[in-house]
């Protein structure tokens, strides 16, 4: 005997497909858009500190000071001071929460010969990689003898100054 | 089943408006943090600061550095109107710094760390909120204190001080100080740096005004004298412009602080010691001195009161014999403008 009870339950079997798929759909959707989003506004936060640190370090505090504090610390290879500004800005407290920053800084010169040499400036904490870090860069015109052993005298050079940052 | 199936497909809207909130609060923060810190807002001239309270409603937009050419730099000026109490939070705030249709609650901070002094508006920090941290310089003000020492090497006393009688008898008392716009402009092109005085307050103090009575007093040329009997009046400050070489007076300046007092009190007014003058840069806005000269001219009256009389008018300060004041760049003139360490957060929710 032929009967409807065949067609029903084809009809409930769509409707559960349906109903599933949606399902995985809506589980799909929601968790793809929470990680990037939230990963990308950290990671800008840190840059925009880092930027901040490393334009305000290269600002003389006025205008009879000719050096920035970072042009003076290039060309004496003063990495204690770097530490002390670049954390003291970076970890420096206003009313929000507190920010434990690490930090490893470098700059970067070709050489007359054209090789390009990165000589490490200071750092924090060792970066051994598995830290989340962000890059910031600033590009620095130095009075100083590049490489430190040329026979040439000292002359304006460009040098890029590199800090990896991360929080602890 | 239908109905079912709708509200299920609304399901996704309201998981993403939730989390897109959150993304929402720190981008809305972000964007907060670079209109306030790197723009200088609009109008621009006369800048939006500049606006009164029943102006308020022509501002579009806060922003607190100094020019755009200088992101990072702040404004001590558009600072302290940024904070002012007759903005009114959130609406005001809302309209000229955040944007946007939706009505966020947030906090925004700037701590002078050089300065140790912190401003802020907005709520109380809730546990989850939108945040950025702007590191930012706060351009200070240019100043200089013309003293007793700065008065002899400049010869600003009416005589030469040789001590001879003739020389002390002088009856005219001006000092006249120079703020060349020109210069000002083309010696210093950096907005950070330079002195201007038509966006920042400039600040003079006159100082040791009584040990120019009689300087260089010799008992061998007049046998008696009585400094302290002698009352400096000061009876006006009138402001100068140079333009295209005619020099006409086009005010009174009526707000000098005198001897330390901490209201202004216009002229004529009893001097002891010394005289500040603060002056708004609204000022020189008002009277469009771009690149003229200005010139402030310090007049004074000296009345003996000394029992019995000195027997000669005294010297005093005066310059126009020799050459006015000039606010520039040299640094034994003039304190230069200091850029201080701040914080600036934002946050939003």
């Amino acid at each position: 005997m032929v009967n409807s009870g065949g067609q029903l339950y084809t009809i409930e079997g769509v409707a559960a497909g349906l109903i599933m798929l949606l399902t995985a759909y809506l589980v799909v959707g929601a968790t793809s858009v929470y990680t990037p989003g939230d990963a990308h506004i950290s990671d800008m936060q840190l840059e925009v500190l880092g930027s901040d640190a490393l334009a305000m370090m290269d600002t003389p505090p006025n205008s009879s000071v000719t050096e920035s504090p970072l042009q003076q610390i290039i060309e004496t290879d003063d990495g204690s001071r770097f530490r002390n500004l670049f954390l003291n800005y970076t970890n420096v407290s206003g009313y929000g929460p507190k920010h434990d920053i690490q930090f490893s800084a470098s700059y970067t010169y070709e050489a007359p010969d054209t090789t390009i040499t990165s000589p490490p400036i200071n750092s924090s904490r060792n970066l051994t990689g598995g830290e989340h870090a962000v890059r910031v860069t600033k590009w620095v015109i130095v009075n100083k003898k590049l490489p430190p052993l040329s026979a040439d005298p000292p002359e304006n050079r460009a040098v890029l100054v590199e800090v990896h940052l991360w929080r602890d | 089943m239908l109905a079912f199936i709708w509200i299920a497909s609304m399901i996704p809207g309201i998981l993403l408006n939730l989390q897109s909130n959150t993304i929402d609060f720190d981008a809305v923060a972000y964007r907060t943090g670079v209109i306030l810190a790197e723009d200088p807002g609009w109008p621009s001239s006369p800048p939006w600061e500049f606006y009164g309270d029943n102006q308020k409603y022509e501002i579009s937009r806060f922003g607190m550095a100094i020019a755009k050419d200088s992101p990072g730099v702040l404004s001590q000026d558009k600072v302290n109107r940024f904070f002012c109490s007759s903005f009114m939070y959130p609406d005001d705030y809302q309209k000229w710094a955040i944007f946007g249709d939706y009505p966020y609650r947030f906090n925004i901070s700037v701590k002078d760390i050089d300065g140790g002094t912190g401003q802020s508006v907005g709520d109380v920090l809730p546990d989850r909120y939108g945040y950025i941290r702007r590191l930012v310089k706060i351009k200070g003000t240019s100043n200089t204190s013309i003293g007793s020492a700065y008065f002899v090497a400049h010869k600003y006393i009416n005589n030469t001080i040789t001590a001879i009688p003739s020389d002390f008898n002088v009856t005219r008392h001006e000092f006249s100080i120079l703020i060349n716009n020109t210069k000002l402009r083309e010696e210093q092109k950096s907005p950070a740096y330079q002195i201007d005085p038509t966006r920042d307050q400039i600040i003079i103090n006159i100082t040791d005004l009584r040990s120019t009575i009689f300087p260089g007093y010799n008992p061998g040329y007049i046998p008696s004298i009585d400094r302290s009997s002698v009352n400096i009046s000061l009876t006006s400050i009138k402001v100068y412009k140079l333009d295209g070489g005619t020099l006409s007076m086009v005010r009174t300046f009526d707000t000098p602080y005198i001897d330390g007092s901490s209201t202004p009190k216009a002229p004529p007014v009893i001097v002891q010691d010394n005289i500040s003058l603060i002056i708004n840069p609204r000022i020189f806005d008002i009277m469009q001195t771009g690149y003229s000269n200005v010139y402030l001219n310090l007049t004074f009256e000296m009345q003996d009161h000394a029992v019995p009389p000195n027997p000669l008018n005294s010297s005093f300060l005066n310059n126009t014999l020799t050459t006015p004041f000039d606010y520039n760049y040299h640094p034994a003139n003039v304190t230069q403008p200091q850029l201080r360490d701040a914080v600036m957060e934002v946050a939003v929710w």
